[in-house]
């Protein structure tokens, strides 16, 4: 196996390489200039980084965010360790409760399963580029309303699972609010009220059944 | 004197949860979150033996690892190095050493970095292994099985020759583990100043106290901060061993130390509900009354119980016959030592197992003697605290649920589907008193409500809101409420249900002082609602500060609760779907129905996941837990959870007395019973897994055509 | 995890020689980080394939499907068009773990995945399939474990997928050094029959680039059944494909998941439906013949009876 050389710091860009040869139109790059800019594109794509810290760009939240990272270091600990996003939690780190969950581009993933170096180039959604207080989410408000929440340290995941829902599923069933929340856990057992708030977000009131008797008025 | 609001606007309404907008938007911060300045992450060295004893720990290498600035040894380990005394691990789990780093990369490498050298010793992790004449010893000086205890009413085996029906059964439980999200943890600086710990705790008392202690500051220089915390469940009270830790490295590296367990740590090494292992003879006389009880019980609790805690210490002790009523009675329990991690008070200590137990037996008796399971109930639960209100409870709960329409001989429903219904009984204390509270209100007429309480999500900031309100005349947006903070007037952990009947009446009494004050102060004759910010202004320059305590007469003890469960078997493939639970419960005064409603469905969902699904499995030949995570130590899913209908009987009069554990207890038996009655024999083994309901079938062999 | 380099591969031959002696493929990612995690796996260097071009198309043609390897279980659940020919493939997609792992998770890391016995994935028990000594499953909690397997291992394969393109006759085409080797269903899981300590029949280096399910009048049905209702680990899964005239089943494939260490098929069974009428009767008796070889452990007994169940289930909603 070789090394790819780019691994030792040769790392001339494309554009580098073009703008050797000057910017004038009558320097036309020639078929073979342009084959060895490509591999040269090559390369530089497919260079070699780390073990040790590598810089990094992330698009968070709209923000773009310089950090410092070993690739072993995935997006939930770059988000919680090295920025001030720490709404989405570390519960589990092994892909099992949701209370990571992040949008990358629009797709809604375990962000203790993914590398912060693969984020690169992607729109990152954390819980806080949903909604802030005083500026909550239809969804945020609606998990307020319904008290779909206790402890709270789920309910970032929660939000963002029934927030990916909506956006796929504007009118979902109880089915289908099941369906897209089974990757998340919580363990005060909020879930009833999580239903509640979903298909509240979507315009529908599903009651639940809760009866006050005052005990003098029990036979 | 202090009196709840006859007609209150906020106290007992539906208002949402208060500090709902930070946890839905991830603005409020955990002791998980916490980043101070020049912060370092932090991360504990465990034993990978289940039994061992430790020849050499060389943490040099960690602090070579780059990026890592101190390592520090458990202090369980340091002082017995210190003292000469051998470095027995008795655990695979148990804390060794920590380190502190810029990165939880470096630690994680540190970790691996460290040198300990052990001589395996032999270990016993089952109960049924540990409890052999010749198992190896946990403790070298004292047998595993602990000797049984036993206590006696009536003349037992003289009565059970005089009932007309017997039964016998065997009834276990396993470990369950806590496992809240937020695992156990803190954020710690340690300066010249003293000690600040973030700490997802449920004492703030109590860790500022194991603090001082551990880390041999004194008190007053410690300030414990629990502002939000994701769930405790039982499990965070104490000892805070990696609180400590945490403590020394801050010291020794000169920085705040974050350190949070992982999850597989958190199934090891902080607590669980010890098992129960009930062998149960019940009998009664032909009218139905129960008339002779025979009880004898082991179970673990690790290598050793918890603390005592509120709410009665880590629960290894069942109690039996729980709710009912039998005159002759033998009750003979024993703990047996295993290799794994100690129990915890968790959620009902004692009480979802005795439930278990006794609710299992009551339906297997009933059957036998055919009479309706909620009749046989009414008539033997009549003596212990709550008999009259479940009494009342079971009755609305029968009609409600549709109890004899529904109920059906075991066995008869027909299809391969079969369908079963079953009911148990609660009884739970809750009650407390002592806390502390001050009330603090500004010229410009803002309010801050101050107690050095917990909220886990229980709701209490909501409620110290909703009393303000009411009493001031305010709206609780305008009451701004700070908990969580040994700063604050001190109030007690947050265990046993004890929470609200201790703070609230605090509250409505630093309140009803700091109203009055006002209104003396200021000459305005009444101060409230609209009246408020001309009074106030009238304050001059000032706030004022009134403080409170609990005082009797708001609160009071002892809750009933009874639920009924429709569940669908599978009889083909064993899998068991709820399809519904009803809670009848009463609970005195609610101070805020919303989050009291969650509370009840949130104990509902965990007496569902211990009657289905969860389990700590230890393994004999390695001695490991074998599911430290939520891949195989299964919890409740929103795909699993049925209706829930709640019922509440309103009892203002009886004052507050606290939920938060009364609805976990019956569930699982509840659901073992329509799972008897459904199937028409008894699993009476939890978690109630298909592998358990076919095995019950007589169908987990490979004969079966 | 150990520290490692990290390179994003922009061609299959950039790939494999990135990848080189001691490196991993980095695709969804689900089961290599958490390998990683536990330390169960060390490669020095991860080559991310996400970006080789091509791998992610689901396309169909006159031969077939043609599925790419890079293509995610979320984009398997979703197609309307493959769910309408393969019904069976989509059921086995939508039971995948969560939608948030089917978001990431790939065809080819889906059938490669490693075992999830308990004591293969604990970061401090060296059982069998890791060079170690012993099963620890046999001597120890077997709940989870195998009815049928070729060595000492019982260690179930985890793949929903692969018992559910096994049934339509799939082949999967790995990239070996340069060059594209075609490989049934049984083929790419052999060595796990064999070997103790494999997973699957793939080397080091090796790519899976592309399944092809071969153009067939086959329907298909995917079941499982698993201690929770969603986002578990089936228990048994079966899956069946056959072309269905009333009730009349013709040119069978029917797999068992979850209870071998590979996607488990007796041909006695295949052929003994050919041509049957689906009742009762005809399930029990193929329920038989694939448990003919069965061997039951201290604690998986109860897996025969979800076998006769889901059998039945199956070949019944095949032909609903």
């Amino acid at each position: 196996m070789s090394e790819s050389s780019s691994k030792d710091g040769f790392s001339v860009s494309r554009r580098t390489f073009l703008k050797s040869f000057g910017t004038t139109a009558a320097v036309a790059a020639t078929a073979q200039v342009e084959a060895v800019a490509a591999e040269l594109d090559k390369v530089n794509k497919e260079k070699i980084v780390g073990p040790d810290a590598v810089p990094i760009t992330l698009q968070v939240n709209g923000k773009a965010i310089k950090l410092t990272v070993e690739p072993r270091v995935t997006l939930l600990d770059a988000m919680r360790n090295m920025t001030q996003f720490t709404g989405n939690k570390e519960v589990c780190d092994r892909a099992t409760c949701g209370a990571c969950s992040m949008f990358v581009d629009d797709k809604l993933v375990y962000s203790c399963s993914m590398l912060a170096i693969e984020a690169q180039g992607k729109k990152v959604t954390t819980i806080e580029g949903l909604g802030q207080p005083g500026n909550l989410s239809p969804v945020q408000a609606a998990f307020v309303e319904q008290d779909a929440l206790m402890c709270g340290y789920c309910t970032p995941g929660f939000v963002m699972s029934v927030t990916a829902l909506l956006r796929k599923n504007p009118k979902p069933t109880e089915a289908d609010v099941r369906h897209a929340c089974s990757g998340n856990l919580c363990r005060c057992g909020t879930y009833p009220r999580i239903l509640q708030a979903a298909l509240k977000a979507a315009g529908v009131t599903k009651i639940s059944k809760t009866e006050v008797i005052p005990y003098g008025n029990v036979a | 004197m202090a009196t709840w609001p006859e007609k209150p606007t906020y106290i007992s309404s539906h208002h949402t949860r208060i500090d709902g907008p930070l946890k839905v938007s991830g603005a409020a911060k955990y002791p998980s979150d916490m980043q101070p300045d020049g912060w370092l992450y932090g991360m504990i060295l465990r034993s990978k033996w289940a039994a061992a004893k430790v020849t050499k720990i060389n943490l040099d290498p960690a602090l070579k690892v780059p990026g890592i600035k101190a390592a520090v040894l458990a202090p369980a380990v340091e002082e017995r190095q210190k003292a000469g005394s051998d470095v027995t691990l008795r655990y695979y789990g148990e804390e060794i050493a920590g380190v502190a780093g810029t990165s939880k990369q470096a630690c994680l490498d540190a970790l691996k970095a460290i040198q300990v050298e052990a001589t395996e010793l032999p270990f016993a992790v089952r109960e049924e292994d540990a409890k052999a004449d010749d198992a190896p010893r946990v403790w070298e000086d004292a047998p595993n099985l602990s000797k049984f205890s036993v206590r006696e009413t009536g003349t037992v085996d003289q009565a059970f020759s005089e009932c007309s029906a017997v039964v016998e059964g065997f009834y276990t439980t396993p470990v369950q583990i806590h496992n809240p999200l937020e695992t156990h943890g803190n954020t710690v600086s340690w300066t010249d100043d003293g000690i600040t710990c973030w700490a997802s705790t449920q004492g703030v008392s109590g860790v500022r106290d194991d603090l001082s202690h551990g880390l041999g500051v004194p008190a007053s220089q410690v300030r414990v901060i629990s502002d939000f915390m994701g769930g405790g469940f039982g499990g965070k009270f104490g000892p805070i061993t990696e609180g400590v830790i945490a403590g020394l490295l801050s010291k020794a590296a000169k920085a705040p130390v974050r350190l949070m367990l992982t999850r597989f740590d958190e199934a090891l090494a902080v607590g669980n509900r010890p098992s129960s292992f009930q062998k149960i003879k019940l009998g009664a006389k032909e009218d139905g009354t129960l008339h002779a009880f025979e009880f004898e019980n082991y179970g673990t609790a690790g290598i050793g119980a918890g603390g005592s805690t509120a709410g009665g210490g880590s629960g290894l002790a069942l109690r039996a016959p729980y709710i009912y009523t039998v005159p002759n009675t033998r009750v003979k329990q024993a703990g047996v030592a295993v290799n794994a991690g100690s129990a915890r008070a968790f959620r009902a200590p004692s009480c979802p197992p005795s439930s278990f137990g006794m609710e299992s037996i009551m339906d297997d008796l009933a059957v036998k003697m055919n009479i309706d399971p909620v009749e046989f109930r009414l008539k033997n639960d009549n003596r212990t605290p709550g008999w009259e209100i479940r009494q009342k409870e079971y009755k609305i709960g029968a009609e409600k649920f549709g109890w004899k329409e529904k109920y059906k001989k075991p066995g008869s429903s027909q299809g391969i589907v079969k369908t079963g219904i079953g009911c148990a009984g609660s009884a739970w204390g809750g009650g407390g008193r002592g806390s502390q509270a001050e009330v603090e209100i500004h010229p410009d007429g803002s309010v801050e409500i101050r107690c050095g309480t917990q909220d886990l999500g229980t709701g209490t900031k909501t409620y110290m809101a909703l009393i303000g309100a009411d009493i001031f005349g305010l709206k609780p947006e305008q009451i701004t409420v700070r908990i969580g903070d040994t700063r604050f007037p001190p109030s007690g952990g947050s265990g046993g249900s004890s929470t609200s009947p201790s703070v609230s009446p605090a509250i409505l009494d630093a309140c009803t002082n700091a109203l009055k004050v006002l209104q003396d102060q200021t000459g305005v004759a009444d101060a409230r609602g609209e009246n408020w910010s001309g009074a106030c202004k009238k304050l001059g320059v000032n706030p004022l500060v009134a403080q409170g305590r609990w005082q009797q007469g708001l609160s009071s003890q002892n809750t009933g609760g009874v639920q009924f469960a429709e569940v669908d078997v599978d009889t083909e493939t064993g899998f068991v779907k709820v399809k519904k639970v009803l809670v009848v419960q009463d609970g005195g005064l609610i101070l805020s129905r919303l989050t009291c409603e969650s509370i009840l469905n949130g104990g509902v969902i965990m007496g569902m996941g211990y009657a289905l699904y969860e389990e700590r499995v230890m393994d004999r030949n390695s001695g490991v837990m074998l599911n430290p995570n939520f891949e195989t130590y299964k919890l409740t899913g929103l795909g699993d959870v049925p209706e829930i209908e709640i019922v509440f009987f309103d009892m203002p009069e009886r004052g507050v007395i606290g939920i938060g554990e009364p609805s976990t207890i019956p569930t699982a038996a509840a659901i073992a019973n329509a799972v008897a009655n459904a199937i028409g024999v008894r699993v009476s083994s939890l978690p109630i897994t298909p592998q358990r309901v076919l095995a019950a079938l007589g169908k987990d062999k490979l004969s079966v055509a | 995890m150990k520290a490692f380099e990290y390179a994003t591969a922009l061609s299959t031959d950039s790939a494999r020689e990135l990848v080189g002696a001691n490196g991993a493929y980095l695709a969804g990612g689900n089961d290599l980080l958490a390998l990683m995690k536990e330390y169960l796996v060390d490669p020095k260097r991860l080559v991310n394939i996400k970006s080789l071009p091509g791998m992610d198309k689901i396309q169909s043609g006159a031969k077939g499907w043609t599925i790419g390897a890079l293509a995610t279980v979320a984009e398997i659940e979703d197609h309307q068009e493959l769910a309408k020919a393969h019904p069976g493939l989509q059921q086995a997609a939508a039971e995948v773990g969560s939608r948030q792992i089917r978001n990431v998770a790939t065809v080819g890391g889906n059938l490669a995945q490693h075992s999830r016995c308990w004591y293969f994935r604990h970061r401090d028990v060296l059982c069998l399939k890791k060079g170690g000594e012993m099963c620890y499953a046999r001597h120890g909690e077997s709940k989870y474990h195998s009815l049928f397997t070729g060595n000492t291992c019982i260690s179930p394969i985890p793949s929903n997928l692969a018992i559910a393109f096994g049934v339509l006759g799939a082949t999967v085409v790995v990239l070996r050094d340069g060059k594209e080797t075609p490989m049934s269903i049984p083929d790419l899981y052999q060595k796990a029959w064999d070997e103790p300590t494999a997973h699957n029949s793939l080397q080091q280096g090796d790519l899976i680039v592309r399944v092809e399910v071969p153009a067939q009048q086959r329907k298909s049905a995917y079941l499982q059944l698993s201690e929770k209702s969603v986002f578990d680990w089936a228990l048994v899964s079966c899956a069946a494909a056959a072309k269905v005239d009333g009730k009349k089943l013709s040119d069978v494939k029917i797999f068992l998941g979850a209870v071998s260490n590979v996607p488990y098929q007796v041909q006695a069974a295949n052929e003994f439906l050919e041509g049957k009428t689906v009742d009762d009767a005809t399930a029990s008796k193929a329920a038989d013949l694939l448990l003919e070889k069965a061997h039951v452990q201290a604690h998986n007994g109860y897996k025969v009876p979800i076998v006769r169940a889901l059998v039945g289930r199956t070949l019944a909603q095949l032909t609903a």
